[in-house]
């Protein structure tokens, strides 16, 4: 799923450290921006935007970091809609709605995790590229 | 770009197989949802009906209630309805109203007893008002206006009596939006159509009260309370063209006139 090599060249300490920002800042989001997945992605793209004309890493992992804010975004906006119109309209609350709630926080967490350990090996210089997401940052972020 | 096109396809694959996985469970049981949501949905409609029963003249007498009780045992037994759990109470009130409460109470005022013609105009409100409890209406409706909290407040025994009885106005004197009359409507009609009730008498009845309005609005709370009536009798009628309906049991038959009489004493 996460795959930690070497970059092809090795990033300064203060490249690391803003790389890193870019994880931690998606993960404040997360927290802040819960139940209003929308939130996470406005905060994840000011950051993004913020930092486009940085170093090749820096711009990578900002890239990366915005990529797995939006894969998320389609599936949490239907659990936000679904709640919401089950609140709202005569819509009901099924144990198919319950099930996806929890596949929700099952990824939603697993992104989490991931979040936090590419905060942590890339703020020591590593690169870490995620599975589907990574090759997609390859194919946006160029050199 | 093929080998992150199959990661992606395969990473929803998981998501979508997750999800289909966990559907299988039955989670309503499972948390006993269904059990919570009636019982604060049952607690809520009793403490309305404890609050209207101390308010109001409830009527007990068996040549009046045993009809209107067999009218609605037909259009429950006719569409595989519970009737067991429905707990039909009789007012004696001149105002022209009959609304369901939470917990399947369904509330008829003596003044629209009277004000029907025949049979077939008091089926399809019973119909109507069995369409809202069926349909999830009567919740919703309060969810929507005064709040999930403060029903689940009043469901513990917690609730001001100024909020309970504003709650117990807006169900009985105030409307659903025009969808859900619609859809209570429309379902009234299948239910009638379903125990050999001609429908187009509860269109007469929308039509005559619509028209009475102008002249009574206060007292024909049921119409008020119900707008757009003529475009749902519309609606109903649009919807039975073209049917055959049996014309028995839907004319003023002796059995509902004595029960007018009964009434009206």
């Amino acid at each position: 799923m996460i795959d930690t090599s070497t970059f092809h060249y090795q990033p300064t300490d203060h490249e690391a450290e803003k790389a890193s920002n870019s994880y931690v800042m998606s993960m404040i989001a997360i927290m802040g921006g819960l139940p209003l997945p929308i939130i996470n992605l406005i905060a994840t793209f000011f950051f993004y935007l913020g930092n486009r004309k940085g170093t090749y890493y820096v711009r990578w992992h900002c890239t990366q970091a915005l990529l797995s804010q939006l894969f998320l975004i389609p599936f949490n906006s239907t659990g936000f809609w679904w709640t919401v119109s089950i609140i709202f309209t005569p819509e009901t609350i099924s144990s198919k709605y319950i099930a996806y709630i929890i596949t929700l926080c099952i990824f939603n967490l697993i992104e989490f995790i991931g979040t936090i350990y590419t905060a942590i090996v890339t703020r020591k210089g590593q690169h870490v590229e995620w599975w589907v997401i990574g090759g997609l940052t390859n194919l946006i972020c160029k050199a | 770009m093929k080998k992150i096109l199959l990661e992606l396809v395969l990473t929803i694959a998981v998501i979508v197989a997750v999800w289909f996985g966990l559907s299988q469970v039955d989670w309503m049981k499972f948390f006993n949802i269904q059990q919570t949501t009636q019982n604060t949905e049952e607690k809520i409609g009793d403490l309305f009906w404890k609050i209207m029963k101390s308010t109001e003249t409830e009527i007990t007498s068996d040549s009046i209630v045993a009809p209107v009780d067999s009218m609605l045992t037909r259009i429950c037994k006719a569409n595989s309805i519970d009737r067991k759990k429905i707990k039909l109470h009789l007012l004696r009130k001149n105002e022209i109203n009959a609304f369901a409460l939470p917990g399947n109470h369904l509330v008829i005022y003596s003044g629209l007893i009277t004000a029907c013609e025949n049979e077939a105009e008091l089926y399809g409100v019973i119909g109507h008002e069995l369409a809202h409890m069926e349909k999830n209406h009567v919740m919703n409706k309060l969810v929507k206006e005064i709040g999930l909290s403060v029903l689940i407040s009043m469901s513990t025994g917690n609730g001001n009596s100024e909020t309970i009885k504003s709650a117990i106005k807006q169900i009985s004197s105030s409307a659903y939006d025009r969808k859900l009359e619609t859809e209570a409507d429309l379902t009234a009609v299948d239910y009638l159509e379903k125990a050999g009730i001609n429908p187009e008498s509860f269109a007469n009845f929308l039509y005559r009260l619509a028209d009475q309005t102008k002249n009574l609005p206060s007292q024909i709370y049921w119409i008020s309370s119900h707008p757009e009536s003529k475009e749902r009798a519309e609606k109903i009628i649009e919807r039975i063209k073209g049917r055959n309906f049996p014309k028995a049991e839907v004319k003023d038959s002796l059995r509902f006139g004595r029960l007018k009489e009964k009434v009206k004493e």
